[in-house]
């Protein structure tokens, strides 16, 4: 029994290797080559100049401090947000849960450049709304907060990578044991100092995992750095590369990717340590054999103050943007709230999106690759995890890295790698290609939450059922899965309003008949039609709404055991 | 309601210089498509017209200047190319002809533009994507309207001013460069302007396409831009200042694939899009400033208006003098 389950593990962790490589590494490969390589293409004759270029820019020092106070300072809120609305919404009797659950995600549906837009309408020091409601408070005349800074760097992606912290730590949490938090009562301890002493402490598998995607996210994103850095002058690694590549017509992306190749090891070393910190896997598990049941702690006296604070910061940092893109999309340019801009007020915008010939494809295309790419995805996410925590060999840490090879790349970047290897496949322009683009960049969005529920499940509960003469597939399909459905509706929720609102590698590879929202959004975006890019972007979220409802339900439908929720 | 429209303007345009050789077109009717690349704005009501117009089928792919050239080698180079006919920055267009990506083709619709537009016989230029200074005529009093470029140096737009990213922005490192060559009258005045403009601080953004929206709500007040977004962003509070000097900008070019899998049809393209009709409608629907004869933006006193092309600058120069700008305005 134990031979033939080490023989279907053996066989298991090369053959996800070759899988996940293949997706992952060509576009790599390709790019490796671009950044040694004259030219413009992936290939031509040898050259070092694109890496001595590209290291030797005297202003390289100062623009990898602010990217490191940039993404630690995003991780961190990110983090922090989400551990504190991830707690009350898993482990509280807080009321309202469903809809502060959703708000976590809104971000994550919004595509990134509009929301960082919006909250330049918010918090531009000339006449950013929240500075302009400010200034009508007696002393505070002058006040002037700015968000091109790097705290207002900070804060926008932050919020933007807490749905990705949040659908990690979220399932995590869900499936807590109550043994551990109850023994630590029964020493005596308070629930403030059961929290801080046993529930975090065990947590930190989900934290690590949730803060280390927020690092190597806000490494690779383009839309803040754009829209809010730029104008501060403030350059992090993804606008230095796009400006040293943009400067004139013939774009160098294998200089990008000599730059991004920093970003890249970046990435994979932060990886290493996380699999060093959480090395003692048996440590956080959470779910045996036994009493597993996760709990509701009852706020009591703390529950309305507690939701007050939620709501009031669920309020500013993410109803407000996107009141501000509705606003937006009805106004018919970008318009200061004033008696003049609501009675200009119409559906213009919204109707101008909605007739757009291509639009119907498009969404169609998106629903389409954020469903099937999301189950496919997830499908294959389930595998990677389970070989990344169950077998933790020197190969599982080689499968854990591959699978964040696309997504530590500069979003700028990793599009061009995948249309360099893709012109090469019969795939060029069509749909697969960008599916399996999506999957394979986006690999860690299914991994993680997964690999974080798999931490916490017992091997005793496989062995249990091989035991009992069920095979490895009967026994992930019966046991495990089950159990994993939170982790199971995080993922394939993070994957799927990913897919709908993807903007990297859609706007490369999309072409005549593939069309995809992102399409719209590039070229609205860079027309600077705000409105209609609004309206476009209020539809995402409601698309994406409904694929949050529907993963919930079916998560729902398939429940092992009923949940603290 | 779309589809009578599109009758409609086939119909309207129907009349037009727009008689198709008769082989031409029944060979290109044989190919029975055509693929277009471009990196301009709202193409489709004119695919639409030449769809209806024709019986072909257009398809037209947008793509973003920065990723043109390095879409269009790698399509090339794979022998995947998939446009019949490509539109780009004139630059652009002249690095494409060099590798060998495009046909030669004299159309005869072209035969009534300038004669510096078919400077050779594979690209044919029709149109200049023309800079200037737009400004939000709510905000800014008539008498403050800049009469020269040389204006905008004045202290009062201290931290007003948005534009793009002089370091970085191809199109905005040529503009400048073209003030030097055509504007000013010698290099310390030049230099005047540019260190005066810095001294501002002007907002800097990623390429024109965000430019405009911080002027339309009033978070800056003026911004070097195009004047063709007073047409795109109706009825934002737009306008552009009429400066004694010319307008000036980067010409837009067309030409057929060397590698067209529909040769026909993608001359038929170029001769339908060059017609007074065709470019009539990209004129008044996303205000382009096109080159063919007695045909301008519906923008006031654009007929007037000296829009001059500037020079194409070689990679190197761009490099050169974004670095040179990078330091007069003190980016990273």
């Amino acid at each position: 029994m134990e031979k033939t389950m080490v023989k279907k593990r053996s066989v298991l962790t090369p053959t996800l290797i070759a899988i996940v490589g293949f997706l992952t590494v060509c576009p790599i490969v390709m790019l490796v080559f671009g950044s040694f390589s004259t030219g413009l293409g992936a290939f031509g004759e040898f050259t070092l100049d694109k890496y001595i270029l590209g290291y030797t820019d005297p202003e390289l020092g100062g623009i990898i401090v602010n990217t490191i106070i940039f993404v630690l300072g995003s991780s961190m809120v990110a983090t922090g947000l989400a551990l504190f609305l991830a707690y009350l919404n898993t482990r509280t009797d807080i009321p309202f849960k469903f809809l502060f659950r959703i708000i976590s995600i809104i971000p994550m549906m919004i595509p990134h450049i509009l929301f960082s837009v919006s909250w330049v309408l918010l918090l531009n020091p000339s006449n950013g709304l929240i500075n302009l409601f400010l200034r009508q408070i007696p002393g505070f005349e002058d006040l002037a907060i700015n968000i091109y800074s790097l705290p207002g760097m900070i804060l926008v992606e932050g919020l933007l990578d807490l749905p990705i912290a949040y659908l990690i730590l979220a399932p995590a949490m869900a499936s807590f044991d109550i043994a551990l938090e109850e023994s630590s009562k029964v020493c005596g301890g308070t629930t403030l100092r059961t929290l801080f002493r046993v529930t975090l402490p065990v947590l930190r598998p989900a934290i690590l995992a949730a803060f280390i995607l927020s690092l190597v996210r806000s490494l690779a994103s383009f839309a803040v750095p754009s829209v809010i850095g730029m104008p501060g002058r403030i350059y992090v690694l993804a606008t230095h590369i796009y400006q040293s590549i943009a400067t004139g017509f013939a774009a160098d992306f294998g200089k990008a990717a000599a730059i991004g190749m920093s970003v890249l090891a970046t990435s994979i070393t932060l990886i290493y340590i996380y699999r060093y910190l959480t090395s003692e896997g048996e440590k956080y598990v959470t779910i045996s054999s036994r009493g597993y049941r996760p709990t509701v702690i009852e706020l009591k006296g703390a529950k309305y103050p507690l939701f007050s604070v939620v709501g009031i910061l669920s309020m500013i940092l993410i109803v407000l943007p996107v009141l501000v893109l509705f606003y937006t999309s009805l106004v018919p340019y970008s318009m200061i709230p004033s008696a003049k801009a609501f009675s200009m007020m119409s559906w213009k915008h919204w109707i101008e999106v909605v007739n757009d010939p291509i639009s119907l494809l498009s969404l169609k295309n998106s629903v389409f690759l954020g469903v099937v790419g999301a189950t496919l995805g997830v499908m294959l996410s389930v595998f990677v995890a389970y070989v990344i925590v169950k077998i933790r060999s020197h190969a599982s840490g080689i499968l854990e890295s591959l699978s964040f090879l696309s997504f530590s790349f500069p979003g700028i970047v990793i599009g061009v790698g995948f249309m360099w290897f893709f012109v090469r496949t019969p795939l060029y322009a069509t749909i697969w290609a960008l599916l399996i683009g999506y999957i394979a960049t986006y690999l860690p969005y299914g991994v993680r939450p997964l690999a974080s529920a798999f931490v916490q499940v017992h091997s005793h509960l496989e062995e249990s059922s091989q035991v009992c003469g069920a095979g490895s597939f009967t026994t992930m399909r019966r046991i495990v899965i089950p159990l994993l459905i939170p982790g199971i509706v995080s993922g394939w929720i993070l994957m799927a309003t990913m897919f709908v609102r993807e903007l990297t590698l859609s706007v490369v590879l999309s072409r005549p008949g593939t069309e995809v929202l992102a399409v719209q959004i590039f070229r609205f975006a860079e027309d600077g039609l705000w409105g209609q890019l609004s309206a476009l972007g209020i539809m995402m979220i409601f698309i994406s709404t409904a694929l949050v409802l529907l993963a919930t339900l079916v998560g729902m439908k398939f429940k092992p055991v009923e949940e603290g929720e | 309601m779309k589809r009578l429209l599109i009758v409609l303007s086939a119909l309207i345009l129907a009349p037009s210089a727009f008689a198709a050789d008769s082989g031409l077109a029944k060979k290109a009717k044989a190919e029975g498509q055509v693929s277009f690349y471009a990196n301009m704005t709202a193409i489709q009501p004119i695919m639409d017209v030449f769809n209806t117009q024709t019986g072909l089928k257009g398809k037209y792919t947008r793509i973003s200047t920065s990723k043109f050239l390095p879409t269009v080698l790698t399509e090339f180079q794979a022998g995947k190319l998939m446009a019949d006919v490509l539109q780009a920055p004139l630059p652009v267009m002249q690095m494409l002809k060099a590798k060998g990506v495009l046909a030669p083709y004299t159309s005869p619709a072209a035969a009534s533009y300038p004669a510096w537009t078919r400077k050779d016989n594979q690209i044919q230029t029709f149109g200049i994507e023309y800079v200037g200074l737009i400004y939000n005529k709510e905000l800014v009093k008539p008498n403050d309207v800049p009469k020269r470029y040389e204006d905008l140096t004045d202290p009062k737009w201290k931290n007003k001013i948005v534009m793009a990213n002089p370091g970085a922005h191809a199109t905005t490192i040529s503009w400048l460069v073209g003030l030097k060559e055509n504007v000013f009258k010698s290099e310390t005045e030049w230099m005047q302007f540019l260190k005066g403009l810095a001294a501002n601080r002007p907002m800097l953004v990623k390429s024109f396409g965000p430019t405009p929206a911080p002027v339309e709500s009033g978070e800056k007040h003026i911004a070097i831009s195009m004047p063709k977004y007073i047409i795109t962003k109706a009825p934002a509070p737009l306008d552009w200042a009429r400066v004694e000097q010319p307008l000036m900008g980067t010409p837009r070019g067309i030409a057929i694939s060397s590698s067209a899998k529909n040769p026909n049809a993608a001359k038929l393209f170029v001769d339908f899009w060059l017609t007074k009709p065709a470019m009539g409608k990209l004129s008044t629907e996303v205000g382009e400033y096109v080159l063919a004869p007695g045909v301008f933006p519906p923008i006031d006193g654009m007929a007037k208006a000296e829009v001059i092309p500037i020079r194409t600058l070689s990679e190197k120069e761009i490099g050169s003098y974004g670095a040179m700008f990078k330091k007069i305005f003190e980016l990273p």
